[in-house]
């Protein structure tokens, strides 16, 4: 026995925006001169990707290109309230709110050309900076529409607010609607376990996750990427330790991280169940993606050389003990049948 | 010291600079050529953000005095970008996503620029090689490979330059394409001003002085001959603290700094604001602080033992937060199983260890407002908190939220921003303070280390019967998210599975610990890392494929969730079947087979990539 490969999945599910709570968040979105917009809400990036996310939503709902979205800072005292950057919430919350503040600015504008071209607003289209009504020859850039409305007398603008209909869990039974919108997923895991050192080496992963609607594919991706190397530093390596309430690993030459050599080859397939609340249909997937990969890893070290690991993380003199007790085990029953 | 004097060429231009001789080349860039596209991550030489070129060879700039610049060419990521347009790399990481915080990217660029020029033609597994000095807490480093092998084929002509455009969605429809992350370009030229990247004209500096003791009583803290000190602005302490002194996500039970006692080694006591970083480092040292060591409890089993030491007088008995779940009977439930397995386990603390350590500035501006400029996740909420803290109105309090370098959940806690804001008000300046990366890792919250006892009673045929599931989880010393996490651990715990009879319950508990807090997966993670094992013992035990067992138990559409909820949709059964699928999974019973399949077999998953530490050995295992 040198090097042993095993594999193991785990299904995992997650719930989407604030738990057992009422979640909310509100936007304003305006389709500005030369045919831009601003959106203005009170959250920004944290790295998930939420920018671009509400810019191509922006964009979708309005009929502009992501690139003339602009997006406004992050201020209490400037922005709507959008509450917190995390709770795998930013798509599914703000995302929405988003998609509803746009709708009402554009329809805004809508209204003044349908008035000016004398057709039905039903008919009125717009996509990727222009505005047109079916079956007509009338079509201008959206730049030329804003200028149509302000010669009206209205600036095209839109608000919106996003709640959630959920509750607290009662304190006895737990009952409760912690969310409105559920995810799924679950990953498969494939591993090499050396048995001579104990160290075990993640070869692959496969996560298929419903996130309800994928807004940016590479973005859910990347997600899901970024939370497997987390959750297989969790599986393998990471150890924050105290002796007597002071750190023993107090940085990164002690306290180890995965790095560029711990990289299994991941695989993304992304389930699309739409959520049928929400005006989008999205959900979310900051979160969901950790949570089956250690379960995963662990089904697949046992699959390997038939040890279980039941506490993290599974250090390479973990699993080598374990490896060890097993053979120990099976050596005195093997003598135990002898005898 | 004597002073140097500096003469090199930067990014193209000569310069002339005094220096100290103890500054490292990083503060050089950072801090006197205002260059702060390379960050620090460490400070160690173990995170590669500071990565520069001196004379065209890599190095971490926190790892050389500044000396060592003499003469040199030093060229920092603002290099690769100076005529505005973006190089070749830097597009192949926009194109290929490969930026989420960004905190790393700078550094990354420039390691994945070396390596392309040593080797223009390196294959993936020497581009993983040469990026081993890099960390990345965000992407999971596959996009950053994808981004250089993308750059290496355009660059050796073997893909055409229009590969790194952009996408044009037709008809508008940008719902579902893959737009480039309008915030990369930004990222990958250094040019995004994190907080610990800004200045404020007559800004101040701050030092925090932490506790050295897990648990004892403040006797005295003497700040006396701190303030004396020249180039000291302002001192605070606990005393200067005008509102309600308390922050937490659910529980306010954590002051700005130290009240009375102190229940944990790094939680802030003191902090100075002074001319200078160095200054208010010294200032803080000359704190006299008196303490009476307490006993101290270190494990959440201690903490629950009668007589164990108090950590809040609020909370007797140590316990944050008990979340239970009923359904059924599951005792009964377990009697009539077949099959009951019981099995422990167990979770470590885990460091969120975001690339960009905690950092933000405050200043009060022309109307009275307090402003807090920080890479806060939940500044509506800050905003409440510190309205009481400071004892204003809400509309006196305002709160900007600076990129966030990774965040993880350990950026909701308040675990700064007070300090900041009192010390802007008693100084009447701008002031900043940036954590080294030791301060980071000692004073901030963790993910909740866990101890669950399950027992799972099943019928032959698979179904699960009861399950009885106790966690208890080490909250450390202040409650932060700990009643949140304790809440989504008891909802999600058991998983996405019909279970008639049901006995959860998740219990934080207060330590002496560094606090635990928030973090991505928020307590889901522990409990379900269980019950996903557990699962695989059970399959063991009756002989079922691990994908069969999920099947045979889960939720469908329309089911009752454990807090009795009625869900629409339910999903589970198709992510099973499409990773069973993508995975080319081969059936059977875990452990229990005859060796690996063909993984390169026609329709099957794609080949595994090893890790480049296990290059050379595959060939010879292949052989034999
Ligand atoms: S390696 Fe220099 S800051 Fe981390
Ligand atoms: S993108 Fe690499 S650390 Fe955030």
């Amino acid at each position: 026995m040198a090097r042993m490969r095993g594999r193991g999945m785990a299904a995992c599910w997650y719930g989407i925006a604030r738990t057992a709570t009422v979640d909310r968040a509100a936007a304003w979105a305006e389709i500005d001169d030369g045919g831009s917009a601003k959106i203005v809400t009170g959250v920004t990036e944290i790295g998930e990707g939420i920018l671009t996310v509400l810019a191509q939503i922006a964009a979708h709902e309005m009929g502009l290109k992501p690139e003339d979205v602009v997006i406004g800072d992050n201020d209490t005292a400037r922005a709507p309230e959008a509450a917190h950057a995390g709770a795998t919430r930013q798509t599914y919350m703000i995302g929405n709110v988003v998609a509803l503040a746009s709708r009402e600015a554009r329809g805004k504008l809508v209204e003044v050309l349908a008035k000016m071209w004398e057709v039905e607003p039903s008919t009125i289209r717009t996509g990727n900076g222009f505005v047109w009504a079916e079956n007509t020859n009338h079509k201008i850039t959206m730049g030329k529409a804003v200028e149509c409305c302000k010669q009206r007398g209205v600036v095209p603008v839109g608000s919106a607010t996003f709640g959630t209909d959920t509750t607290g869990l009662d304190g006895t039974d737990g009952a409760g609607r912690p969310w409105q919108a559920y995810v799924f997923g679950c990953q498969v895991a494939e591993v090499e376990v050396d048995t001579v050192t104990g160290e075990v080496q993640v070869l692959g992963m496969w996560a298929a996750h419903d996130v309800g609607r994928a807004v940016n594919p590479k973005g859910v991706e990347g997600q899901i990427e970024g939370g497997i190397v987390q959750a297989i530093g969790q599986a393998l390596m990471e150890d924050y330790e105290l002796s007597n309430g002071h750190t023993t690993t107090p940085g990164f030459a002690k306290y180890i991280l995965p790095t560029s050599l711990d990289v299994p080859m991941m695989n993304s397939i992304i389930v699309e169940d739409p959520d049928p609340i929400g005006p989008l249909g999205v959900k979310g997937i900051g979160e969901p993606a950790m949570v089956p990969t250690i379960p995963a890893i662990m089904n697949a070290i046992y699959d390997a050389v038939g040890v279980r690991i039941t506490s993290l993380p599974a250090t390479p003199e973990k699993v080598l003990m374990a490896i060890r007790e097993k053979q120990q085990r099976e050596n005195q029953m093997a003598v135990q049948a002898a005898e | 010291m004597a002073e140097l004097q500096i003469k090199a060429t930067v990014n193209g231009r000569k310069i002339s600079r005094s220096a100290q001789p103890s500054q490292r080349l990083l503060d050089f860039i950072r801090d006197d050529l205002n260059l702060t596209g390379n960050k620090e991550g460490c400070g160690a030489g173990e995170c590669g953000t500071c990565s520069v070129f001196v004379d065209g060879v890599l190095m971490k700039s926190c790892l050389l005095p500044v000396a060592k610049a003499q003469g040199t060419q030093i060229d920092t990521i603002e290099s690769l970008a100076k005529t505005g347009e973006l190089s070749v790399l830097q597009k192949a990481f926009h194109k290929a996503g490969a930026s989420q915080c960004g905190y790393c990217i700078p550094g990354m660029v420039m390691a994945a620029t070396a390596a392309l020029r040593s080797n223009p033609f390196a294959d993936r597994e020497e581009i993983k090689e040469r990026l081993g000095g890099n960390i990345c807490r965000c992407t999971g480093y596959q996009k950053i490979f994808d981004a250089v092998e993308l750059a290496r084929d355009v660059q050796n002509g073997r893909l055409p330059a229009t590969m790194l455009d952009g996408i044009d969605a037709e008809q508008g429809d940008y719902i579902g394409k893959n737009v480039s992350r309008i915030d990369a370009p930004s990222k990958v030229s250094g040019k995004l001003k994190y907080a610990g990247d800004m200045l404020m004209p007559d800004m101040l500096h701050v030092h925090v002085l932490r506790s050295p003791h897990a648990h004892a009583r403040i006797l005295s803290i003497d700040t006396s001959a701190a303030q004396a000190m020249e180039g000291v602005e302002g001192v605070i302490t606990s005393a200067d603290v005008p509102g309600e002194d308390g922050f937490g996500v659910f529980v306010h039970d954590q002051p700005v700094m130290a009240r009375d006692k102190v229940r944990y080694v790094g939680e802030a006591v003191a902090a100075v604001a002074a001319e200078d970083p160095l200054i208010a480092r010294r200032a803080a040292a000359a704190i006299k602080v008196v303490y009476e060591p307490l006993p101290a409890v270190f494990s959440a089993e201690d903490a629950l033992r009668p007589g164990a030491p108090v950590v809040h007088a609020y909370a007797p008995d140590n316990i944050t937060k008990h979340i239970p779940i009923r359904v059924g009977d599951v005792e009964a439930g377990l009697a009539e199983s077949d099959l009951v397995i019981e099995e422990n386990y167990e979770t470590q603390a885990i460091e969120h260890a975001y690339l960009e350590p905690e950092a933000g500035l405050a200043y009060v501006d022309h109307d009275g407002v307090v402003v807090v400029i920080s890479p806060s996740q939940n500044i509506t909420h800050h905003r409440h908190m510190l309205a009481k803290i400071i004892a204003k109105p809400i509309a006196k309090v305002r709160f900007i939220m600076s990129p966030v370098g990774g965040g993880f959940g350990g950026k909701e806690d308040m675990i700064y921003q007070g300090m900041l804001a009192l010390l802007a008000m008693k100084t009447g300046r701008p002031v900043r303070l940036v954590f080294t990366r030791e301060e980071s890792i000692a004073s901030t919250a963790k993910r909740h280390p866990s101890k669950t006892t399950l027992r799972m009673g099943l019928m032959r045929d698979g179904r699960i019967r009861a399950v009885a599931f106790r966690m208890i989880a080490d909250g450390g010393a202040y409650g932060l998210s700990t009643e949140g996490v304790m809440r989504k651990a008891a909802i999600l715990g058991a998983g996405p599975y019909v279970i008639p009879n049901l006995q959860m319950d998740t219990i934080g508990v207060y330590t002496n610990n560094t606090p635990s807090g928030a973090f991505r997966s928020f307590g889901a993670l522990q409990t379900q890392f269980a019950t996903e094992s557990h699962l695989d013992i059970a399959c063991e035990r009756l002989g079922l494929d691990p994908f069969e067992i999920r099947r045979i138990n889960m939720m469908r559409d329309g089911a009752t969730t454990h807090t009795k909820q009625k869900l629409k949709s339910v999903s589970i059964g198709r992510v099973l079947d499409a990773a069973e699928k993508a995975s080319g999974w081969e059936k059977g019973v875990s452990g229990q087979r005859n060796g690996r399949g063909d993984l390169n077999g026609e329709g099957l998953r794609p080949a595994v990539a090893l890790g480049a530490r296990f290059v050379g050995d595959t060939k010879q295992e292949a052989a034999e």
